[in-house]
């Protein structure tokens, strides 16, 4: 049987810094006010993360733990169900794209080939090697009506096909 | 104030039950087990294995039996065709990313996958060879704990222990659908002081004891009652032993003392009952040298000594021998002046937060109150000073103390240690695992042990050594044949078991009248 | 962003009336279309008063289960002795549906409106809008909207906070909403107990979607009466629902009809029809979850709880799907299963290992190596992962299934035999 075991934590060879500090401790601190439970406010708190550095380490976890009163097991337990947070680092831009029946069958997939090309991402889920995209393929994005939906990062964008693929991924330095 | 009680019927079986019950704890009732996974009388209801399937009148679906209460009229079919058919269904899902591991898993035997498989599953897989399998490397979670992810059925008993009853949420379920598996975040280790646990309510073999791994079959073992020697909490447990050799510690439920659960000390604490080292034959004193003898000679011996003293006699006991030990060792000293003292080690205490009442007790010792309700003294430093102008030391075994004795040393233990070669007889005795017994709980409960292996050579409970000599010294009472009769005699003459009775003990004890706090 | 359609001369403008309106979204232009009028009315009555209105409309939940709202909100405590809650459902994921998002972006403040309403009717002080991650949009309007309805104390002590979701269709089952709220995953809950009892925090809640609560400070300014009236076919289904359209028509988007509006002019009339050249295969009504209608049966189905039933399919969320006679529904369906096998939450057995196996199945009859049992096996596992769980995703899973190798076995045989080129490599 081979077996895989945890790394025994070590003194952090790099200082860590923490997220929760001046204006991101502020804003935790109001959406504390919000629930009646601080564990409540872990999902925003994950997104406060997230939009700091990108994507959540597992000593991120443990910071959150710490803050919120949970263990950083339970955290990531909770990471790891949604699928919109990010366990390691991804491309500076991040690039969803829907290919669920209603988008699939109006050409979501010449899309996510497209992309993957015009990104030089090359394969689901790789970053390119200029670290600029990671492209993946999601689920259902609430946009069927405008297939193909694509989000980069926050932007929301409808009704891409093939062939406006180019001019989008120019706008994105 | 009795519950209300509710009538309904389980598979033709009619049944009065408390209001609020289970469906699937009436069904006990009537004898019938309704296969499942996640539920546990011990754990928060989780209801997502979807294996207790069963039919109930009246409603349109089949319902889970660890979710549902019983309600007034409610017939309960297990074994309709519907549900026989719902659980096969949940079988076959659970077994299409199951390993074929039997031959290598420690679960074979004891197994409830395999036992409700074959008992309502598939006989035969529509799934493999067309699929590849799941394949997760198995993991180490810490001190004891491995977990094999391949075999994990995801029944969360793991998660839900260490988060509701542990209340330390060290372990997870990571990812989702059929990517899950039990995560542990990579700073965390499964080090809590009673996660062992886990590894018996796994249903499956994917929570393995590295202590146990690969050690013994579980249809080689043998099984006897026992109640744990690690503190005074008094956990009931199962020692497991294969070839005469104690394997395994399980914990043995006592919804009155620890519920369904021992702690890791405990657990792990059973090595010392295979010793090797031990005396396997009485010895006497002749000349400068002890002699291996007989018991009769070894009686004689002793009784000598104890005839001809006068004066002090001060018996040094160990808080891990049996309650009808104790009280023999002193009725031994009758028309002496006699004092008795033990002393126990202590650790820190470590409790399960999420039972009250249940810890790893800062006495590391089974029998301290017994001994106390015996009469024997903590004030061990004056007991010591005494010894040294007593005319009789009996010194019970305690092989790490240095007494110093003008008068006679009598050692009666399990191991010879050095000092004990100045005894003037040195007598073996049985230990926990080899005989029957009882011991007194730090709440006063009375629990019986029972035998699970045999004691090496000529060793012999100790009850029984010093009930013999008691009898041998002329004593009243005659020979004592059973450890019935042992904590029947002691019960009928000591104030604080006055009232109990050996039968009465059974296997969850009862409280020493006059000892304790009623649990 | 795509801008809405001018409404169709068949469509019913009530929800979308203001869709496309920049202005409409602010806090001073939905004043000025009579904006908070009904909340300042309903806070001024009885909580039960403005419950009997909802239940006499006849309004039922937009979500999907259709359950009658009135009903749903009289569930909830008379007596006030903890706090209740008021969820919104806004983590619209059903595949076809994108009507809520509509909803928010165009007319956050008509969203909030009804929130209020709702959560005086069941004195309720708090409200959570569980809005998905990935609406981005829709969360940057709402939360400028709910900064100046709240600035212009038009709440009173309720007071609106938004959550935001982070990638869970699972998150979208009232249960599972709470449990996301609460910080956990986003697992169902087993009932007994129901949210109005226990529910989020343990405290009685109630969890309404997007769709059905915007249409509340319509009903109570227009009456109960007059949207009971709203109904073409059967008087169990009233008012009007935004039909969300997509797939293989002409002119794919949110359409309001009257509950009881014949499909069949929905997707000829309404929507152009299907592309040029080609013609309707199947169609599935209500997003997803609910059984695929062939096209006999889409052509003759009536828009409303009853009359979509009556065709062995759902209303469920109106996500309407079109599938014209180009596609290939054995893979559809797979993609379908693949959808629920990536988004099971991992609690339920037949859930958790029924949607992968079923997912494998198809793919490996689209690879050629499909067998003939394949299709039985099929058909027993959906048996399995139907109505013995904790949660209906698993029976979602089948519906499609089901469905599809019903009506469209010749399909699935053409691969298993050969007759189809595969088109996966297994």
């Amino acid at each position: 049987m081979s077996v895989s075991t945890h790394p025994t934590p070590q003194p952090g060879t790099e200082e860590y810094e923490p997220v929760f500090v001046g204006k991101t401790l502020e804003q935790l601190s109001e959406i504390l006010t919000r629930y009646p439970t601080r564990q409540a406010a872990l999902l925003p708190a994950l997104w406060l993360v997230q939009e700091a550095r990108g994507w959540i380490s597992d000593r991120n976890m443990a910071e959150v733990g710490e803050v919120l009163g949970l263990t950083p097991a339970y955290v990531k337990g909770v990471v790891t169900f949604y699928t919109m947070y990010h366990q390691h680092p991804v491309g500076r831009h991040f690039v969803q794209v829907c290919t669920t029946s209603p988008c699939n069958i109006c050409g979501a997939e010449a899309v996510v080939k497209a992309l993957l090309d015009a990104t030089g991402a090359k394969e689901l889920g790789a970053t390119s090697p200029d670290g600029k995209w990671t492209v993946i393929e999601v689920e259902c994005l609430g946009a069927c009506g405008f297939a193909t939906p694509v989000l980069v990062n926050d932007d929301f964008i409808e009704s891409v096909t093939p062939d406006k693929v180019a001019e989008l991924v120019k706008r994105y330095k | 104030m009795p519950d209300e009680l509710v009538n309904l019927t389980i598979d033709g079986v009619p049944l009065s039950v408390p209001k609020g019950t289970l469906v699937i704890e009436a069904a006990k009732q009537a004898g019938v087990l309704v296969p499942h996974y996640c539920y546990h009388p011990g754990l928060p209801v989780a209801g997502l294995c979807r294996m207790c399937l069963v039919d109930i009148e009246k409603a349109p679906k089949l319902q889970i039996a660890c979710a549902t209460q019983v309600a007034e009229g409610m017939v309960v079919r297990t074994q309709s065709p519907q549900a026989k058919s719902g659980r096969m269904g949940v079988l076959e899902l659970l077994l299409i990313n199951h390993p074929l591991d039997c031959p290598i898993c420690d679960q074979a035997g004891e197994c409830e996958l395999q036992d409700f498989t074959f008992q309502e599953g598939r006989p035969a897989t529509r799934y493999s060879p067309d699929y590849a399998k799941r394949f997760n490397p198995v993991e180490d979670f810490g001190p004891d704990v491995l977990y094999v992810p391949n075999r994990c059925i995801l029944c969360t008993r793991c998660v839900r222990f260490m988060e509701d009853v542990a209340k330390e949420p060290v372990l997870n379920v990571s990812e989702r659908g059929d990517r899950a598996y039990i995560g542990i975040h990579s700073e965390g280790r499964l080090d809590h002081p009673w996660a062992g646990n886990v590894v018996d309510l796994c249903p499956v073999g994917s929570l393995l004891s590295k202590d146990f791994l690969h050690k013994a079959r579980a249809w080689e073992l043998d099984k006897a009652a026992s109640i744990c020697t690690g503190c005074s909490q008094g956990c009931n447990v199962t020692l497991d032993t294969r070839e005469n050799v104690v394997v395994r510690v399980r914990p043995r439920s006592n919804l009155q003392v620890n519920r369904y659960f021992i702690c890791d000390h405990g657990r792990m604490n059973y090595r010392w009952m295979n010793r090797g080292d031990r005396i396997e034959a009485p010895l006497v004193r002749r000349g400068s040298e002890l002699h291996v003898t007989d018991w009769d000679e070894a009686f004689d011996v002793v009784a000598s000594r104890l005839r001809g003293a006068g004066g002090k006699a001060v018996a040094l006991v160990s808080p891990k021998v049996s309650t009808e030990a104790l009280y023999f060792a002193r009725e031994l000293f009758r028309g002496l002046e006699w004092s008795g003292a033990f002393q126990v080690v202590m650790g820190e205490e470590a409790p399960l937060a999420g039972v009250p009442n249940l810890a790893l007790r800062a006495e590391r010792a089974p029998n301290g109150r017994g001994a106390e309700l015996l009469g024997y003294s903590r004030d061990y430093a004056a007991a010591l000073a005494a010894a040294e102008t007593a005319s009789v030391v009996l010194l019970l075994d305690e092989p790490d103390i240095a007494v110093r004795t003008a008068g006679a040393l009598i050692y009666v233990g399990t191991m010879l240690p050095e000092r004990a070669r100045d005894a003037q007889a040195v007598l073996p005795i049985a230990n926990v695992a080899e005989e029957e017994g009882t011991f007194v709980n730090r709440d006063g409960r009375v629990q019986r042990y029972f035998q699970a292996k045999s004691a090496p050579g000529m060793a012999r409970p100790a009850w029984w050594v010093f009930s013999e000599l008691v009898a041998t010294l002329g004593g009243s009472s005659g020979h004592v044949g059973t450890a019935a009769e042992a904590f029947d005699r002691l019960a009928a003459s000591v104030d604080g078991f006055r009232g109990l009775s050996y039968a009465q003990l059974g296997f969850a004890g009862a409280v020493a009248p006059a000892a304790g706090v009623p649990a | 962003m795509g801008y809405p359609h001018k409404p169709h001369a068949k469509e019913t403008v009530l929800l979308s009336k203001h869709f496309g309106e920049a202005d409409a979204r602010t806090y001073k232009g939905w004043v000025k279309r009579g904006g908070y009028e009904m909340l300042a009315q309903a806070l001024t009555m009885e909580p039960v008063r403005v419950i009997d209105v909802v239940k006499e409309s006849g309004l039922r939940g937009r979500g999907g289960a259709g359950f009658p709202t009135g009903l749903k909100w009289s569930f909830m405590p008379k007596e006030k002795k903890k706090p209740h809650y008021l969820c919104v459902n806004a983590d619209e994921s059903e595949p076809g549906t994108f009507k809520d998002r509509e909803i928010m972006r165009w007319t956050p403040h008509a969203l909030l409106e009804g929130s209020a309403i709702a959560a005086h009717a069941i004195q309720a002080e708090v409200v959570y809008i569980y809005i998905r991650g990935e609406f981005t949009e829709p969360w940057a309007v709402m939360e400028r909207a709910l900064a100046e309805a709240t600035a212009a104390g038009v709440f009173g002590a309720i007071k609106i906070h938004l959550h935001r979701g982070a990638g869970a269709y699972i998150c979208g089952e009232e249960t599972a909403l709470m449990n996301s709220i609460e910080g956990k995953r986003g697992n169902p809950r087993i009932k007994p107990p129901f949210p109005a009892a226990a529910g989020v925090f343990g405290m009685p809640t109630t969890i309404n979607n997007v769709e059905t609560l915007a249409a509340v400070p319509l009903i109570l300014k227009k009456g109960a009466a007059w949207y009971k009236g709203l109904s073409l076919a059967s008087p169990k289904s009233t008012g009007t629902k935004l039909f969300s359209v997509c797939g293989h028509v002409q002119k794919p988007g949110n359409y309001e009809v009257t509950m009881g509006f014949p499909l069949k002019d929905l997707l000829y009339d309404l929507c152009g029809g299907i592309p040029p050249g080609r013609t309707l295969k199947a169609c599935i009504p209500g997003g997803s979850s609910v059984p695929i209608l062939n096209r006999e049966e889409t052509e003759s189905c009536l828009l409303d709880y009853e009359g979509v039933v009556e065709k062995g399919s759902m209303l469920g969320s109106g996500g309407v799907i079109v599938f014209d006679d180009s596609t290939d529904m054995v893979y559809q369906i797979m993609r379908l299963a693949r959808f629920y096998a990536h988004e099971s939450c991992a609690q339920c057995t037949q859930c958790r290992e029924g949607t992968a196996w079923t997912t494998k199945i198809l793919e490996r009859i689209l690879s050629g190596q499909g067998k003939t049992a394949d299709l039985d096996l099929l058909l027993d596992l959906a048996d399995n992962m139907t109505g013995k769980t904790i949660c209906v995703l698993s029976d979602s899973c089948a519906a499609p299934v089901v469905s599809g190798i019903k009506k469209f076995k010749q399909e699935f045989e053409d691969y298993i035999a050969g007759r189809r080129k595969p088109v996966m490599v297994a």
